[in-house]
């Protein structure tokens, strides 16, 4: 790059901590947001790095004048940020941004009105993304990684700041949903619990108020909750909220949507069209709906097998491998029709040998005491109707709808 | 274990230990070293590689003001678990953990070149205050006598109001001395004729004191990862054995022990979890841990089994794709698709034929809850003019078929004779219901294989 001379440096620094102040005094949250953002790796914050580099005495300039002073608190750890971040000594960063943000803090908690409540936004995110990079670093220098434990409780604190009868209040979604992806992130999911509580119970929030876009992914994480508490009603309620009112425009994020809310709806008996699947990249659900169709066990083991790494990060592994009971009643189904073609008079009577045989040219081998195992349970989930007579090895299905369908409910625990 | 020989040892002003300033600790730990040291020892004990870590369990401490109780009772312990088990509660000491963890980190650091020097399972001060208060455990008192112990008995006692900045290292066990220690009251826990309850409440308190001691001196390779190891061995295998004791006039109290745990396991699991992270060399794993990470599955089969547990959905995003393809892993996922869908005729056969002696003793608790579930099924979907033959139900279940009928009738459902005279079920009974827990006690007759199995893998 060209040589910087000090002159030139010396002007960067004043010309930010002029911005600085100006937004503030101006109440400028478009000019503000820019000066916090850290990832965004503008080339006019990098090159304010490589000023204050050089300029080794930028507290001076801050101090000298009324104007800047006032932010000190804020701007001299941002300023040594900065100078980490150009570095990429991130864990260094972290800590200087994190000491910003607390001084911000404290500025906005005194801002009667919620002017700079989209600044706030821009630091919650980037403390979080800081901290996740931090980890890395930490990781990678076998240490301990505890920054993003460290961002969630700073955002607990701004949480408490925003969470009061004033305007800053629809604030709080936003940062509720940074406080998820950290603790998503981190494992610690039970800590949502607390949160929600406040945002569906406390009484100065009013759900209808918080801007359209935090509300879509509330509803997206606290739906992911109920998917891991397999709470498939609810589950499809919030996913289904966060399907219809997500920006239509955004594949990636229908893609997200759509990788938690189809395992629910397979849950609870609809299956989705393959031009779904197709159109969202949702590829590795094809084989899991094909065997659902079909009643085929052995398609469900192998599509699992398939793509186990990506269902397991996911989460929704557990959930898939519970539509076997599903798979078993479709087969079951299959074997009667094909019985009442033959015989209509005797198809209600089901042979457990038959079952075995249909499962055998699945290449499933599975004695009589395992079969009457499954049949035991599809009678008792409510997915037969019927009862099995151990000592003739058959099964008596109903005359009546042998086979209930889930109509949207989930399988009877 | 082979006893230390015992040192010929000059008796040492009393003092309290935890009151001494540091700058006298120094000196006073220097002379001591040199004094007490045995002459073939290794000097020092070096660490492959030095890492900083936060988060491993440094023995529970809750408060650093909390005042200091040499004899906490039973009833105190089953109070502050009630109390802990709160939902509120929980959330509220996850925040307070957080900043405790910050302090400790501090703490640490302060340490983090410091090895103890302590030669003894438990530091001379100590023994000679216990000593003087007659707080000596049934296995610390010399021939017996309640107020006289010995280096080769005295264990150091798990200390809650610790707090690193007021501890000397002569009050600290080395790495060498926390192995020995360890594998004393491994020994222990097979060689006494106490009652397990007392073995167990013993060892409970002195192993949290050895992971005290760990932390305090950033102990976090993989020597550690084998001592952690041991120690969750011993909190499975006491789920077990607890269970065994737990009928009679001392249910109560075993309950209260069974409960605790399960606490302090889950958090020696996540300490072990998390040095088997911090020591990985590539993505490989290290070889115990897929039957060490099978135990949090089959723990948590019913999803809210371990205290302040991960959801096993979640739980599974961050285990190493080597892990989830190992044997062990594979059998406890198995065992976890079998008891989320009901299968119990695959569950007992699997368990039977494949399960450690850890894993069983991790399965244990499920296997009669499998049970109840089984023969309301059987009750629920079976033909009422056909009743089910208990000598099936037997093979079925995995138990003796005198068993077999007694849990019939725990679960509300009658048996009888059928024309030929063999005991059945009769099915469509309308008042079946859920067991008691801890109602009677049931063999697995797989057990025996699994046994077999365990003498085989101790001998390899």
């Amino acid at each position: 790059m060209a040589y910087l001379s000090m002159g030139e440096a010396h002007r960067r620094i004043t010309d930010y901590l002029g911005r600085f102040s100006d937004a503030v005094s101006s109440q400028d949250v478009a000019s503000l947001k820019h000066l916090l953002s850290l990832s965004s790796n503008s080339p006019s914050l990098l090159s304010l790095a490589d000023a204050l580099n050089l300029f080794q005495d930028a507290n001076r300039l801050i101090k000298q004048s009324d104007k800047y002073s006032q932010f000190a608190e804020i701007v001299v750890p941002l300023f040594r940020c900065l100078q980490n971040y150009k570095l990429n000594n991130l864990v260094d960063a972290y800590h200087a941004y994190e000491k910003a943000a607390n001084a911000f803090i404290q500025e906005f908690r005194n801002w009667d009105s919620a002017w700079a409540l989209e600044a706030l936004y821009v630091i919650a995110y980037e403390i979080r993304v800081l901290a996740e990079r931090a980890d890395r670093e930490l990781s990678a220098n076998g240490k301990s990684p505890e920054k993003l434990k460290a961002a969630g409780s700073y955002l607990m604190k701004v949480f408490g700041v925003l969470a009061g009868k004033g305007p800053k209040r629809v604030g709080a979604l936003y940062v509720t949903c940074q406080l998820f992806k950290i603790y998503f992130k981190l494992g610690t999911v039970h800590l949502c619990r607390s949160v929600i509580r406040s945002i569906e119970t406390a009484r100065i929030f009013d759900f209808e108020e918080f801007p359209q876009r935090d509300k879509v992914t509330y509803m997206y994480y606290t739906g992911r909750l109920e998917v891991y508490n397999e709470n498939f009603t609810a589950a499809d309620q919030k996913l289904s909220y966060a399907l219809a009112h997500c920006n239509p425009r955004s594949e990636e994020n229908i893609r997200m949507i759509l990788k938690y809310l189809i395992p629910v709806k397979l849950s609870i008996g609809i299956l989705p069209q393959d031009w779904l699947l197709e159109k969202y990249n949702l590829v590795e659900y094809r084989n899991i709906v094909q065997a659902l169709k079909r009643g085929d066990l052995q398609l469900l083991r192998s599509a699992l097998e398939e793509h186990e790494d990506r269902f397991l990060r996911s989460g929704v592994y557990l959930v898939l491998e519970k539509l076997e009971l599903q798979v078993y009643q479709r087969l079951l189904k299959k074997i009667y029709i094909i019985q009442k073609q033959k015989d209509p008079s005797k198809a209600h009577q089901m042979k457990l040998e038959v079952i075995i045989k249909a499962l055998k040219w699945l290449e499933i081998d599975m004695d009589l005491d395992e079969v009457e195992c499954i049949v035991a349970i599809l009678i008792h989930k409510n997915l037969v109707k019927g009862y099995f007579a151990h000592k003739s090895k058959v099964v008596v299905l109903s005359k009546q709808d042998p086979f209930p369908k889930l109509t949207g409910k989930p399988v009877n625990a | 274990m082979e006893r230390r020989q015992k040192n010929q040892q000059q008796q040492n002003p009393r003092r309290n230990p935890l009151s001494s300033s540091s700058s006298s600790s120094s000196s006073h730990s220097s002379n001591r070293k040199s004094r007490y040291r045995p002459p073939n020892r290794a000097s020092g004990d070096a660490r492959a590689r030095h890492r900083e870590d936060s988060g491993l369990d440094s023995g529970d401490a809750t408060t650093w003001d909390e005042p200091r109780s040499l004899a906490r009772s039973i009833d105190e312990r089953a109070s502050a678990a009630g109390t802990r088990s709160s939902m509120g509660i929980r959330e509220q000491q996850e925040q307070h953990q957080h900043h405790q963890d910050g302090e400790n980190a501090r703490d640490s650091r302060e340490f983090a070149s410091a090895v103890g020097t302590c030669p003894y399972m438990c530091p001379v001060g100590e023994m000679a205050q216990r000593e003087r208060l007659r707080d000596l455990a049934v296995f610390e008192r010399l021939h017996g006598n309640p107020a006289k112990t010995s280096p080769e008995l005295a264990v150091k006692k798990f200390c809650r109001t610790i707090s690193t900045r007021h501890v000397q290292l002569s009050d600290i066990r080395p790495l060498s001395v926390l192995g020995s220690t360890l594998d004393y009251l491994m020994n222990l826990m097979n060689s006494t004729p106490e009652p397990f309850e007392t073995v167990h409440d013993f060892i409970f308190d002195r192993t949290r004191s050895i992971r005290q001691d760990l932390s305090m001196q950033d102990i976090l390779d993989k020597r550690a990862i084998h001592m952690y190891e041991k120690m969750v061995n011993f909190h499975v295998i006491s789920h077990h054995k607890l269970r065994l004791s737990s009928s009679g006039p001392n249910s109560f109290n075993i309950s209260s022990l069974h409960h605790l745990n399960m606490e302090q396991l889950a958090k020696v699991l996540t300490s072990l979890y998390n040095l088997y992270d911090l020591n990985r060399d590539h993505n490989s794993m290290h070889k115990n841990e897929p039957e060490y990470r099978s135990l949090y599955v089959l723990l948590c089969l019913n999803s809210e089994s371990l205290p302040e547990g991960e959801r096993l959905s979640l739980w599974f995003r961050r285990v190493p794709t080597p892990v989830i393809k190992s044997k062990e892993m594979t059998f406890a996922r198995r065992i976890l698709r079998y008891f989320r869908t009901d299968n119990y005729k695959c569950f007992f056969s699997t368990i039977a034929a494949e399960a450690s002696y850890l894993q069983y003793c991790a399965l244990e608790p499920y296997i009669d809850k499998v049970r109840a579930l089984a023969v309301l099924l059987i009750n629920n979907g079976g033909y009422k003019l056909h009743p089910y033959p208990i000598a099936h139900l037997s093979n079925l279940l995995m138990m003796e078929e005198s068993e077999v009928e007694s849990f019939c009738i725990a679960c509300g459902l009658e048996t009888s004779l059928d024309e030929q005279g063999n005991k059945v079920l009769p099915t469509k009974q309308p008042a079946f219901n859920h067991p008691k827990a801890g109602h009677g006690k049931y063999g697995f007759s797989g057990f025996e294989n699994i046994c077999r199995g365990r003498e085989a893998e101790e001998k390899v």
